[in-house]
């Protein structure tokens, strides 16, 4: 009988606690849109200083096109700030570890990070990272301009409208660029296509796959980890009567460390392409048949003299449009801040109307509705050995 | 049939081939003695790796060497196996020793433990990012080639320094006095006490001897592929542990012939198997399993018999 009792009592304990459960998380979901919708239009005094977010690879294999990207961004900050001095901006940063054993969830921690005071941020460098946080910055409705994510669909499948922008040209236009060249100054015939298995790299390798095809030139393709070191056996595949070996990788040490174990296998006369994320003297390291596509960074704009001339000679081209972004940001924050007081939908609704004339990548910035630039130019670069010099 | 094709992939099947080997060897010896499973291995290879960059960066780096390449070499190699051997030793009286006589599942977990420690250690001390060995600067860039068989300076410096490795610790193991003592303590750890053996020793030398060779692993890695990273000895461990498996676990020439099975099965996994270079790992290990269920006991591995 008392047996009977405690299971009764046990029950009823069990029972009372999932009904709280279960209206707990009936509440949390009622209040969730609530929440982002009052966060979203949450006015935030000014004051003097405003913060602004930035999410990029600290550490990590990608750090190297990390470090180029912070330093732009706080040389736009630095400048900001000198011109303003009713209102300056504050820099907080996330780490995203990109290409990390953690995958995207860094970037996502990192974005879970920034307080209530963030009202606008730059990045993340990552198109894998813009789709892993969108539903937490879209959540918190806060505008991101990213300065290196380059993924044709992650403005046009419609997700982030709105919250989402760029500052660099989407893959179409990459491929576009990168195809002709091969075509028509490299005269290749048989290209060999090495994807790296992330939704950047892959969607990339199949627009320049498909233009090269349609164009008569053969085309092999290949996809390899970028957790694996050691590339032999696939160099091993890679036919020595081949004219280009064309890699959209992210990680340029691991582009490096091809281009080395191509040269180790006696296949170092194979032009070797890289795109955008490969951008980085790491991988200009590798030779002078080694090519990029890369934005159309001006050597000649004062703005990267003096960013140059203040790095101690090294330009970090990588990071300039991040330099870009940060400027797209921060104009829309003092835009926002006029009367002293902003939320992210109007700093949001001022990134939209963003209308630089020039900018350190020598062409205007605007935006159209999907949040791409409407101006969309990539240049492609040769490896002096060193470094990458514009030829088209 | 494409002969530079096959050519290439078991040049490069037989390279990686020999650092597994190397790193097996380290496995099997410590099953054959202690029967323990010792899962840090992969990640005192990985030390290794790291103790040969910086050996090579105190030597001036591999731009301006203040001594001649050769000499940076032994030195990245003496530095890395003495550094991993003394590090295997460290491992053994901390890690293993108190536990030598409890349950087998406690060995294993601190194992892992050790592993993971070591991993996390490294990523504090040395950072997330890839360190160069810049092979080609230190040795320059020769290639040399007989018909279809291409074979670089490093190529040639891993294989040969491997089988001088083996070619060394199979002679140990058979001819010396402390090799003759190993192979007591791992017939019977017992007896051999009984019989005068200083089995703490015996046990600390074999730790150090496998650290050694996994240090050794490590270098040649870095030489060969460029690149290391504080993760890189979870996946070679892996392989590693698998050669000596296939080998026959607790045999020196098995886990000599895994490590070249695998590194062989990895290339012409990559080379022909359709989508070969995404799954490569995929076949590697279909391979263990396959081995496993009609030779449980591995390629030259002998059978327990147990009395009932």
């Amino acid at each position: 009988m008392r047996r009977r009792a405690t299971a009764i009592a046990a029950l009823s304990v069990l029972a009372a606690l999932a009904s709280v459960a279960a209206a707990s998380a009936t509440v949390d979901r009622a209040a969730a849109p609530s929440a982002a919708a009052s966060l979203d239009r949450q006015l935030i005094s000014c004051g003097k200083t405003v913060t602004m977010g930035m999410l990029a690879p600290i550490t990590g294999p990608a750090a190297s096109l990390g470090k180029p990207q912070v330093d732009w961004a706080k040389y736009y900050v630095a400048q900001h700030n000198k011109a303003n001095k009713k209102l300056k901006l504050r820099l907080q940063f996330g780490d995203t570890v990109l290409g990390g054993p953690g995958g995207t969830a860094e970037a996502v921690k990192a974005a879970q990070s920034f307080g209530a005071n963030v009202l606008g941020v730059v990045g993340p460098a990552g198109s894998n990272e813009v789709k892993a946080t969108t539903a937490t910055l879209k959540g918190a409705g806060v505008g991101f301009v990213s300065g290196s994510a380059t993924n044709t669909t992650i403005t046009t499948d419609g997700t982030r409208t709105g919250f989402f922008f760029r500052t660099v040209p989407p893959d179409a236009q990459q491929s576009k660029d990168v195809s002709n060249y091969i075509i028509k100054k490299l005269k290749a015939k048989n290209v060999y296509i090495i994807d790296d298995q992330e939704a950047y790299s892959t969607g990339l390798a199949d627009e320049v796959q498909s233009q090269l095809k349609a164009a008569g030139v053969s085309v092999s393709r290949d996809g390899v980890s970028q957790q694996q070191s050691d590339f032999s056996s696939l160099i091993a595949k890679i036919p020595r009567t081949t004219d280009v070996v064309y890699i959209p990788w992210q990680l340029p040490p691991k582009g490096k460390a091809l281009g080395e174990q191509m040269r180790s296998a006696g296949k170092g006369n194979i032009k070797l392409m890289g795109s955008d994320g490969l951008y980085d003297p790491d991988f200009a390291s590798v030779g002078t048949n080694v090519y990029d596509s890369f934005f159309p960074v001006s050597p000649k704009s004062a703005t990267v003299k003096n960013f140059t001339k203040a790095h101690g000679g090294n330009g970090e081209f990588f990071g300039a449009p991040s330099y870009a972004a940060a400027q797209v940001v921060g104009g829309a924050i003092d835009r926002a801040c006029k009367n002293g007081t902003a939320s992210r939908a109007e700093v949001r609704a001022q990134i939209m109307k963003t209308k630089l004339k020039t900018s350190v990548l020598g062409i205007p910035i605007s935006f159209d509705k999907n949040g791409d630039i409407r101006r969309k130019k990539f240049g492609i670069w040769k490896s002096n050995g060193t470094n990458f010099l514009p030829v088209g | 049939m494409n002969w530079s094709l096959f050519w290439d992939l078991t040049v490069s099947g037989v390279t990686l081939g020999s650092v597994y080997a190397l790193v097996a060897l380290g496995y099997s010896m410590v099953y054959g003695i202690l029967k323990l499973l010792n899962f840090a291995h992969g990640d005192v290879y990985m030390i290794g790796a790291f103790m040969g960059w910086f050996a090579l960066h105190w030597l001036g780096g591999p731009v301006n060497p203040s001594v001649t390449a050769a000499l940076v070499v032994v030195f990245m190699f003496a530095f890395a196996m003495v550094a991993c051997g003394g590090l295997g030793v460290v491992i053994e009286r901390f890690a293993y020793r108190p536990l030598r006589n409890a349950p087998r599942i406690a060995p294993l977990i601190s194992a892992l433990g050790v592993s993971f420690f070591l991993q996390n250690s490294a990523l504090l001390l040395f950072g997330a990012n890839f360190r160069d060995y810049d092979t080609f600067d230190l040795i320059g860039a020769k290639t040399y080639h007989y018909k279809d068989i291409f074979l670089s300076v490093p190529q040639i410096l891993t294989i040969v320094s491997a089988i001088g490795l083996m070619i060394g610790l199979t002679l140990l193991v058979a001819r010396t006095k402390i090799g003759k003592a190993m192979r007591a303590t791992s017939f019977d750890r017992e007896a051999a006490s009984m019989m005068g053996i200083d089995v703490d020793r015996v046990i600390a030398s074999t730790f150090f001897i496998g650290s050694a060779l996994a240090g050794a692993a490590g270098v040649m890695f870095g030489l060969v592929f460029g690149q290391i990273y504080h993760f890189m000895g979870f996946l070679a461990g892996l392989k590693g542990f698998t050669a000596a498996v296939i080998g026959g676990i607790g045999s020196i020439p098995g886990a000599m012939l895994g490590g070249l099975l695998v590194g062989l099965a990895e290339s012409y996994a990559t080379g022909y198997l359709p989508q070969g270079s995404t799954f490569q790992n995929l076949y590697v290990f279909a391979l263990l399993i396959a081995i496993i269920i009609i030779r449980p006991q591995g390629l030259l591995g002998k059978a327990d018999v147990n009395k009932v």
